[in-house]
């Protein structure tokens, strides 16, 4: 018993450490995330002033940059939606310590994504013209409902498992941190005071808000894709975008999700917690992922392309032989055959192979996304010479600014929020099989599948 | 030098009897007019007849090309819109079936260009437009499933926001949860500060 209160010690200290303690690296490294920020806003405000012109869209090309980081920052989003709700639908209690983090990410990435939309319109002070004329026939629409709706419910997610750390942020750290960081926690643990009532209330929230969520986030992305897919446009003319768009978003977010455990679990000393373990299921899941991806792309290529119907000859060769060939077969290879390889080969199934396969995929499918949208676009429909996208320094510096901005939230969320559930962690510190040692894998073993685990 | 201010004025005098008619002549080789109500009401079709005519004599002149334009503007570009064409029958009557979309005074100008001249004919037909503006597209393509419309998809949308806001009642309820002590815990002390 002893054993167990100081690793419950322990784990409070893991928990809070990030909030009490601030090295020179973080304010070097927020500075240079704000001056990444600074810079795109610069280049933003180019944009507004002299218009898209400054861009490299033109009326044939007319998604670029903002369109492909747009649907990537979606896609990410899946990462709170498979690692918190479906492990814990599943009861995989291995999840614990990076349902926090998950969760999050979400949240962040969704705000990311949708301020590309925005960022997209030459006009941004006629956003509310998509509400006011909108009309219920669009997928644009749908998109606007299913996105609003998701990051709700994703915030409601983030925010319910967070109470009870929030109390306990709210408690331990009176008198150690400022003020408005103490009425912040008071404010947000909603007078929580871990009764059986407030328990039985959370719970039953919980349980409403992750069942929930399922559905919306695959919806989320299944929209996202439609706003192609209902497009007479012959790389978009496709069945299964929906389904290939959400495999897609979930085979990005576990990697998203893992590159972002691996740099906090290095920056706060959270090795107790997050495991090798976590990183060796996670790539599990991940692989799995990468098979459904192979599978969808021989399934969406072998199909189209021995029907070869007028426009697809074109985008198969822009696409495998000419104009994108490089990064194109990068994406297929280096995205999803050999993270795939990285994972299930057992020399490399460890952490830090499992992050280079992550990387591998998150730049991976950035590239898919843009093929998606502008090799989409370069199909002419009429008989005129193909248009050339290139974009210009305003679009680079302007996603460079988004992805800065999703890195700065992170890095302040960890400032401010726990960083691990820990009323979670510690429910599993009661059970031997599930405490931090039993996480460590012994040398050369293999853990079991993903999923395992039992409450 | 009589003599050659005499033949110059002459000159000037047939010169502008021959070429004067001529003019006149190309401006009225045919005659344009548009047979159409000048009350209308937004949203209604009606049917414009130009009536194109010989100058002389006035026969009908069939088979001849009528243009029908609207004056218009678009993305701050002024200039000419066109309805449609139609081509002029026996009785030199050309149809266009027009519907007004918006309420207001409008002009309709119809032009016919004869053959081989520079100039073509124009007559305008004004008329006031009445009724609210409103959507005047009509699908009428695709396989109509009862029950599957925009009111299926407000449902399942207000099913899903209902549940959210079921999980903020619960987030409320928390807060007002009335305090009770935990088995075997200080009274300052909880489940949320570490007795879990």
């Amino acid at each position: 018993m002893e054993a167990v209160t100081t690793a419950r010690e322990r784990l409070e200290r893991a928990a809070l450490a990030p909030v009490t303690g601030t090295s020179r690296w973080y304010y070097a490294w927020v500075a240079f995330l704000l001056m990444v920020i600074a810079w795109g806003v610069y280049a933003y405000s180019r944009q507004l002033h002299d218009g898209l012109i400054v861009t490299g869209m033109r009326d044939r090309i007319s998604w670029g940059l903002y369109i492909t980081t747009f649907v990537f920052f979606i896609g990410i989003s899946h990462a709170g939606t498979l690692i918190s709700a479906i492990l814990r639908v599943s009861q995989a209690r291995w999840r614990t310590p990076i349902t926090r983090m998950a969760e999050f990410i979400t949240v962040v990435a969704l705000c990311c994504g949708a301020l590309f939309v925005i960022i997209d319109l030459g006009r941004p002070d006629r956003v509310l013209n998509v509400i006011i004329y909108g009309r219920w026939q669009s997928p644009i629409i749908w998109d606007v409902l299913a996105i609003t709706t998701y990051l709700t419910a994703s915030i409601a997610y983030l925010f319910l498992p967070m109470i009870p750390d929030l109390a306990l942020f709210r408690d331990r750290l009176a008198g150690r941190v400022a003020g408005w960081r103490i009425r912040l926690y008071d404010l947000l643990s909603v007078r929580w005071q871990g009764t059986a009532a407030q328990w039985r209330y959370m719970g039953g929230a919980i349980t409403t808000a992750m069942i929930l969520i399922i559905p919306i986030a695959v919806s989320v992305h299944t929209v996202v894709s439609w706003i192609f897919a209902m497009t007479l446009r012959e790389p978009w003319n496709s069945t299964i975008f929906g389904a290939f768009f959400v495999a897609g978003a979930i085979f990005s977010g576990i990697a998203t999700l893992i590159v972002v455990m691996a740099v906090l679990r290095k920056v706060y000393h959270l090795e107790e917690y997050i495991t090798e373990k976590h990183f060796v299921y996670l790539g599990y899941l991940m692989a799995a992922f990468a098979l459904i991806m192979i599978y969808g792309n021989i399934s969406e290529y072998l199909t189209t392309g021995y029907k070869m119907e007028e426009g697809a000859e074109f985008h198969f060769r822009q696409l495998f032989l000419e104009q994108f060939a490089g990064f194109y077969w990068f994406y297929l290879i280096g995205g999803l055959v050999v993270p795939g390889l990285l994972i299930l080969l057992p020399w490399t199934r460890n952490i830090w192979g499992i992050v280079a396969a992550a990387l591998l995929v998150d730049a991976a499918m950035w590239v898919e996304r843009y093929f998606i949208v502008v090799a989409g676009f370069r199909v002419p429909l009429m008989p005129y010479k193909p248009s050339v996208y290139a974009p210009t320094w305003v679009e680079l510096s302007v996603m460079a600014a988004g992805f800065a901005l999703f890195a700065l939230l992170i890095t302040l969320f960890v400032k401010v929020f726990p960083i691990l559930a820990v009323w979670e962690v510690a429910e599993d510190l009661e059970t031997p099989e599930l405490a931090p040692e039993a996480g460590r894998l012994p040398s050369g073993a293999a853990p079991e599948p993903a999923g395992g685990g039992s409450r | 030098m009589k003599y050659a201010v005499t033949a110059l004025l002459l000159a000037v005098v047939v010169g502008t009897a021959m070429f004067a008619p001529g003019g006149t002549a190309d401006a009225s080789h045919a005659t344009l007019k548009v047979m159409a109500p000048a009350n209308l009401t937004a949203g209604d079709s009606v049917d414009i007849q130009a009536v194109l005519n010989s100058a002389h004599g006035g026969e009908a002149v069939p088979g001849a090309t009528i243009s029908f334009y609207m004056d218009g503007s678009f993305g701050g570009v002024e200039g000419k819109v066109l309805l449609g064409q139609a081509i002029t029958d026996k009785d030199g009557v050309a149809h266009l079936s027009y519907l007004p979309r918006t309420a207001g005074e409008h002009q309709v100008h119809v032009e016919y260009l004869t053959p081989g001249e520079g100039e073509p004919e124009v007559a305008t037909w004004s008329h006031d437009v009445s009724g609210a503006p409103h959507q005047f597209y009509q699908s009428t393509a695709g396989v109509q499933i009862p029950g599957l419309n925009v009111w299926l998809l407000m449902a399942v949308l207000a099913a899903v926001w209902a549940i959210l806001l079921s999980v903020a009642v619960r987030v409320i309820a928390i807060a007002g949860a009335e305090p009770e002590p935990v088995a075997g815990a200080p009274a300052s002390r909880s489940r949320a500060t570490g007795d879990w």
